[in-house]
């Protein structure tokens, strides 16, 4: 049994993998998307970047939380929309869990002269709903 | 851009140390604007102003026979040099005079000042100093309460643990507090409400009835023996609605909550009371960035006005009101001036702050860090100095957590340190930046005590 793991191992590392190299199609960013896209974890973007440095400012205070007229599903109350993207906006595979609070969010922007670091929150919500949506319909064709 | 706005003093910054400069220099008779962005960190805070405990008393020390609050903040200035309380000199004995000042300005939340400090349970099990507490926090007071307080416990309130607060009463009793026991409420927490933040809790105990209804609740299932009650820090948003006094009248008892964590609650309700009282005092609010900010005398933009005043008190707060911010190195945003740090073993100066941020502080949690007392390096007027040690402006001044020195996490100086300086900065700007003492520019005694009168001449 473990005699047959290291062979087929073995095949794989010294025989398959650099025959595999030698006849390879695309760049290497189109066969990354090939192996990862399917479990989620897709390329970051410049425009991504650019929101994940906006969001960076966050210091967790809490205060746009007391301006976030967030009329949601209980599961969503709970958490609060902007602790669900600070827990999730970091990863593109637990950014869908988040789908459900930053669809609620109304878009009031009650919540942005609220925050001290001066953090665009409207703008980091509209843009990881776009990306979380995006990542949603890819898992559904998945 | 509208009509331009002319003023004697500029203040940067509408947390604590920033509204108390304005008010003593609309006192002192100036005409005030203030420029702020967003809530900083007084929002953000306990809800209570603490000056600092006294660095050598020892944890068994009874509470009624610790330090006040001035020995106090005069043993932690003989300690720590670079202190804002040992820079400002001899004008460390006005700490009483600024504390009295806040509490008479801000006399619909906070608690009249007693010279000690009070004792204070925090949501954590623990006991906290504070030279100025909220009036809803007065009946929780370690020191002064006697008998036996009923923690209340909301049932489905999740964001509060009644056995963990009774914990630290019980661990003040030994050294001459009150006894402690759990009450149980069983306040209508529907599906919908036991998920509420304290601010909505704090918000929905605002309603008529709803204060008299959880007073009426609380007489019911009270612990015989019961002196007081103690509430998590949710006893209502707004400075004029006075939840803990219509929930102790229902209640028929003394009725107190604890500091705060956050969301805070009581912090809220302290930035709410400094909005409103800057506003009846006749200070002008900008609310939005400062913009093209040169320093005194130059015309600066915010809110879509210009801004020109002669004296500027800059209280911008630290790392959460962006008065301190990390761009590699920590930088002074506003007005480019140069950040101090000090380390542990006594080297300090701005060749400190221009290093990785990362590298000021210690993997030795006991340790002081020096990130945290990182700021901008003041004379004792409280005017801001360059990286060669010399005033950069003679009418700049600065107030609250900008400065360096002092290490909220440390010392526990943080509002009641933004209350002294902002105080004492607002009365200089007024006064011009003369370097007579300022009482003299207000023409009036210490320890004013009445609200109001904001318009005197002076």
């Amino acid at each position: 049994m473990k005699l047959g793991a290291f062979a087929w191992l073995g095949w794989r590392a010294l025989v398959a993998h650099p025959l595999r190299r030698l006849v390879r199609r695309g760049s290497g960013a189109e066969r990354f998307a090939l192996n990862y896209e399917s479990e989620g974890l897709t390329r970051t973007r410049p425009e991504d970047r650019a929101v994940a440095e906006a969001a960076a400012a966050c210091i967790g205070c809490g205060l746009c939380e007391t301006g976030c007229q967030l009329a949601a599903s209980p599961s969503v109350r709970s958490l609060g929309l902007h602790a669900a993207f600070r827990l999730y906006s970091r990863s593109s595979v637990d950014l869908p869990h988040a789908l459900e609070a930053l669809e609620a969010c109304a878009g009031c922007a009650g919540c942005e002269a609220l925050c001290p670091t001066g953090v665009p929150i409207g703008r980091v919500v509209g843009a990881l709903l776009g990306r979380a949506r995006d990542l949603g319909a890819r898992a559904g064709r998945g | 851009m509208s009509a331009r706005l002319e003023c004697e003093v500029l203040v940067v910054g509408g947390g604590l140390a920033g509204a108390m400069a304005a008010l003593a220099a609309r006192r002192s008779g100036a005409r005030v604007a203030l420029a702020r962005r967003a809530p900083g960190a007084t929002a953000v805070s306990s809800g209570a102003i603490s000056s600092g405990t006294d660095p050598t008393e020892l944890p068994g020390a009874s509470l009624g026979a610790r330090a006040g609050v001035a020995d106090s903040a005069r043993r932690l200035a003989a300690l720590r040099p670079r202190h804002p309380y040992a820079v400002a000199g001899e004008r460390l004995e006005r700490l009483e005079e600024a504390l009295a000042f806040a509490a008479g300005e801000l006399s619909p939340v906070l608690a009249p000042f007693t010279g000690r400090h009070r004792w204070l349970p925090t949501p954590y099990g623990s006991f906290q100093a504070a030279a100025l507490c909220q009036r809803s926090m007065v009946a929780a007071d370690l020191g002064e309460a006697r008998g036996r307080l009923a923690v209340v416990a909301l049932r489905g309130h999740m964001a509060w643990d009644a056995g963990m607060v009774a914990s630290a009463v019980e661990r003040a009793a030994p050294l001459g507090g009150p006894r402690a026991e759990v009450a149980r409420l069983d306040f209508p927490m529907w599906e919908e409400a036991a998920l509420w933040r304290p601010h909505e809790l704090a918000g929905f105990l605002e309603r008529p009835g709803a204060a008299e209804d959880l007073g009426a609740m609380l007489r019911r299932s009270l612990p015989s023996g019961a002196s007081a009650a103690v509430f998590p820090p949710v006893l209502g948003l707004s400075p004029g609605a006075d939840v803990a006094s219509r929930v102790a009248a229902a209640a028929g008892l003394p009725v107190a909550e604890t500091l705060s964590d956050v969301p805070s609650v009581p912090g809220l309700r302290l930035q709410a009371a400094l909005e409103a009282r800057l506003r009846s005092a006749g200070v002008e609010i900008l609310a939005g960035d400062l913009r093209e900010g040169k320093g005194p005398g130059a015309p600066a933009a915010c809110a879509g006005r210009e801004v020109l005043a002669p004296s500027w008190v800059l209280a911008s707060g630290r790392f959460v009101g962006g008065g301190i911010v990390r761009r590699g190195a920590l930088a002074e945003p506003l007005l480019g001036i140069p950040v101090t740090a000090a380390e542990a073993f006594g080297d300090w100066g701005a060749h400190l702050a221009r290093r990785p941020a990362a590298s000021l502080t210690y993997r030795e949690g006991r340790a002081p860090q020096p990130l945290l007392s990182a700021g901008v390096a003041c004379d004792a007027l409280f005017r801001p100095l360059d990286a060669h040690g010399a005033v950069i402006h003679e009418r700049l001044f600065a107030a609250g957590a900008v400065l360096g020195g002092h290490d909220q996490a440390a010392d526990g100086s943080g509002l009641g340190l933004a209350v002294f300086t902002g105080y004492l900065a607002g009365q200089a700007a007024a006064a011009g930046g003369s370097l007579a003492p300022a009482p003299a520019a207000s023409g009036r005694p210490a320890g004013m005590l009445a609200p109001g009168g904001g318009g005197a001449g002076a």
